[in-house]
């Protein structure tokens, strides 16, 4: 392998690029745009959720207890507590009629707070065993899992904050509060937002499109026009040619990621908690990978029209199986073994790894490991594919 | 010595005698076979080109031309037979150093400019920085391109990327050439230059073997071979296959030639 040979196609290559700057543009923006438009529309937190609260709760009036000298309405204090960005809040006095709402599809959930609340409340407290603990009534539309999930998370919260805003006045402790949530971050905080999850995975499947797409048609050109006969004409060896145009996707990758991931930082203010040379190898890994699969795939592309039939082949596999959106978890179970075979997998999760947990190459060498095989396997194959002869 | 063609009005340094090495043989083809799937495309061919010959293969559109050339460069395995370039059996890598290539589509890359073009095949042939100045120079002078070295190919003619492409298969100064229709949609003023040159390579004991439809420029062969259906029909020197046809052009002498075997 002689450099300066190899390092003509890299030139070449990168040369080409800088002549076509629009494609040079939409590398950089694709990414950027996919952050910005499912970043925001896709999880962003749910808002405005419809709900129709009913208050009979009548509470106990002032001077009732000497804890409470002010008394206690607890279901307004829960109320109270909701978060109104969240929840649309409409009060309705008639249980029946907010049911009949959620059933017509005018809300996604009726809150039912009974007449003896509060009271029920403070015995199940003040004389523990002898009653049960009061009731609040959910009649939930639960045909959006998410919207379920938003609205349980902002209710059990709410009914959190208010006993534990009470636990001064009256003897709740952990042992005998009515409700307990627990809800213990070990990574990220209460406050990681979707676009945080979301960036690594992004900088991930954007260096595996713009790699195996721009090779796949770099490599039908280079077949169509015969350049690639007269380069196997030449005395350069299939590996320079393949290691030559992998340097150059190397370069095109690195300066993507740089860009993507500071445009990031500054635009949407995504926080990377670990090491950036680490998740620049692991971008490195899948540059190279996906060049070979893009050089594979080239041979059973005739022209640019077949090429484009191989994007909904990558594509939709990567973003349904690989982790993007939502876990992996939450794919079917006898699907999630065939993520195992999607080299992004292992990409993405390695990013995820890096940027938000901070984890070193201890903790992903799996994923590392799996992606130098990948690039192995396929940069190998792809050479011996370019040394085949009719 | 610069002279007219009195037959075609080429003009060019034209020596009609060609002084050719018959000691040295750069390729040795015997029995060549290639067949795609049911059908023949080169059969049971056998050829001898020397050093420093100009030698001309013609025949009718799908009679095997490019296809003899892309064995002889090792691009395609043959079926049967066997070919030798520089006495090495092919395919060769390290042989290919010396040999150049010039594919009948104009394979350059469109979305480069002309230098880098140049700079690039100069490049995958590790020639050393100043040579390939001296060289790229040289080469935009004899296509006549100078004016357009900054250009994106995609820009340019059809016939100025011709003559880039064939620019690209020479700059590494190869030893033995492979030009498939060369000079296709080039004007007859430039077709003109390029033999001569062709003509100074062979002098410099560079081989060239070349394809073409022009009969006039035949005649500037050392020797032509002549194809029909993947056969050699006929080979020799362009008089004496007129001679031996009683014809007064090597065009009139490739018709008689073609119809004579028709079977
Ligand atoms: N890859 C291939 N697969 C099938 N058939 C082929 C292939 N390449 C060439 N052929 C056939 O072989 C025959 C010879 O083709 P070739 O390109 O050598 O002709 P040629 O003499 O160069 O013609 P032209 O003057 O048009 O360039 C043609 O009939 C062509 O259809
Ligand atoms: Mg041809």
């Amino acid at each position: 392998m002689r450099l300066q040979r190899t390092l003509a196609f890299s030139r070449r290559t990168l040369l080409q690029f800088r002549h076509d700057r629009r494609t040079f543009a939409f590398v950089l923006v694709m990414p950027l745009l996919m952050i910005l438009i499912f970043g925001y529309t896709f999880g962003g937190d749910v808002q405005g959720i419809a709900l129709e609260m009913v208050n009979q709760d009548m509470g106990i009036p002032q001077g009732f207890l000497p804890q409470l000298p002010d008394g206690l309405f607890l279901a307004n204090d829960i109320t109270e507590n909701l978060n109104e960005e969240t929840l649309s809040i409409h009060i309705n006095s008639n249980r029946e009629d907010a049911r009949q709402r959620v059933h017509d599809g005018n809300a996604w959930v009726a809150i039912v707070y009974p007449e003896n609340f509060t009271q029920t409340f403070l015995t199940a407290i003040l004389q523990p065993g002898t009653i049960p603990p009061p009731k609040i009534e959910l009649y939930l539309d639960g045909t959006n899992p998410t919207i379920v999930a938003a609205v349980m998370k902002e209710i059990t919260g709410a009914i959190q904050n208010t006993l534990s805003e009470l636990s001064a006045s009256l003897n709740i402790t952990e042992t005998n509060m009515p409700i307990t949530v627990d809800q213990v971050y070990v990574y990220g905080g209460g406050e990681t937002r979707f676009i945080d999850y979301f960036a690594p995975g992004v900088v991930s499947f954007a260096i595996m499109m713009v790699t195996t797409m721009i090779t796949i048609i770099l490599f039908v050109n280079e077949r169509r026009n015969g350049t690639l006969q007269r380069l196997l004409v030449s005395p350069a060896s299939e590996a320079e040619i393949v290691v030559g145009y992998a340097l150059a996707f190397a370069v095109i990758g690195i300066i993507q990621s740089i860009v993507v991931l500071v445009a990031a930082i500054l635009l949407f203010d995504i926080t990377i908690v670990g090491n950036i040379l680490l998740a620049l190898l692991v971008i490195l890994l899948l540059a190279f990978g996906h060049q070979g699969l893009g050089i594979l795939l080239s041979a059973g592309a005739k022209n640019e029209l077949q090429a484009i039939q191989f994007i909904p082949l990558i594509l939709f596999p990567s973003i349904l199986l690989a982790g993007l959106f939502w876990p992996i978890e939450s794919i079917p179970s006898y699907l999630q073994p065939l993520s195992y075979l999607i080299p992004l997998r292992y990409g993405i999760d390695a990013e995820r790894a890096i940027m938000l947990r901070g984890w070193g190459i201890g903790e992903i060498w799996i994923d590392l490991f799996v992606l130098v095989l990948f690039a192995v396997l396929t940069l190998s194959a792809s050479v011996l594919l370019l040394k085949r002869k009719n | 010595m610069k002279v007219t063609c009195p037959s075609c009005g080429l003009v060019g340094k034209v020596t009609f005698e060609h002084v050719y090495d018959a000691s040295t043989k750069v390729v040795k083809i015997r029995n060549l076979t290639k067949t795609f799937g049911r059908f023949t495309a080169v059969e049971a061919l056998n050829l001898t080109i020397f050093k420093g010959e100009i030698y001309g293969l013609l025949g009718p559109n799908g009679s095997g031309k490019s296809t003899i050339i892309k064995m002889l460069c090792g691009l395609l395995r043959p079926s049967k037979g066997s070919a030798e370039i520089f006495g090495q059996q092919l395919p060769c890598k390290p042989m290919m150093q010396k040999v150049g290539y010039m594919p009948q589509d104009t394979a350059i890359y469109l979305e480069n400019t002309v230098h880098e073009n140049l700079q690039f095949f100069g490049g995958v042939y590790g020639l050393p920085k100043d040579i390939l100045e001296k060289k790229e120079q040289e080469m935009l002078r004899f296509v006549n391109l100078q004016d357009w070295r900054d250009s994106l190919v995609s820009t340019l003619s059809g016939g100025m990327r011709h003559r880039l492409s064939l620019a690209c298969a020479l700059i590494h100064e190869p030893s033995l050439v492979f030009l498939d229709e060369p000079t296709v949609g080039v004007d007859p003023e430039l077709r003109a230059l390029f033999w001569g040159y062709f003509e100074s390579l062979a002098e410099k004991g560079v081989t060239v073997i070349i394809t073409t439809h022009y009969m006039d420029e035949a005649d500037h062969c050392s020797r032509v071979g002549l194809l029909r259906k993947g056969r050699l029909i006929a080979e020799g020197r362009p008089t004496d296959l007129k001679q031996q046809t009683q014809t007064q052009s090597l065009e009139q002498a490739f018709l008689s030639l073609t119809r004579g075997n028709e079977t």
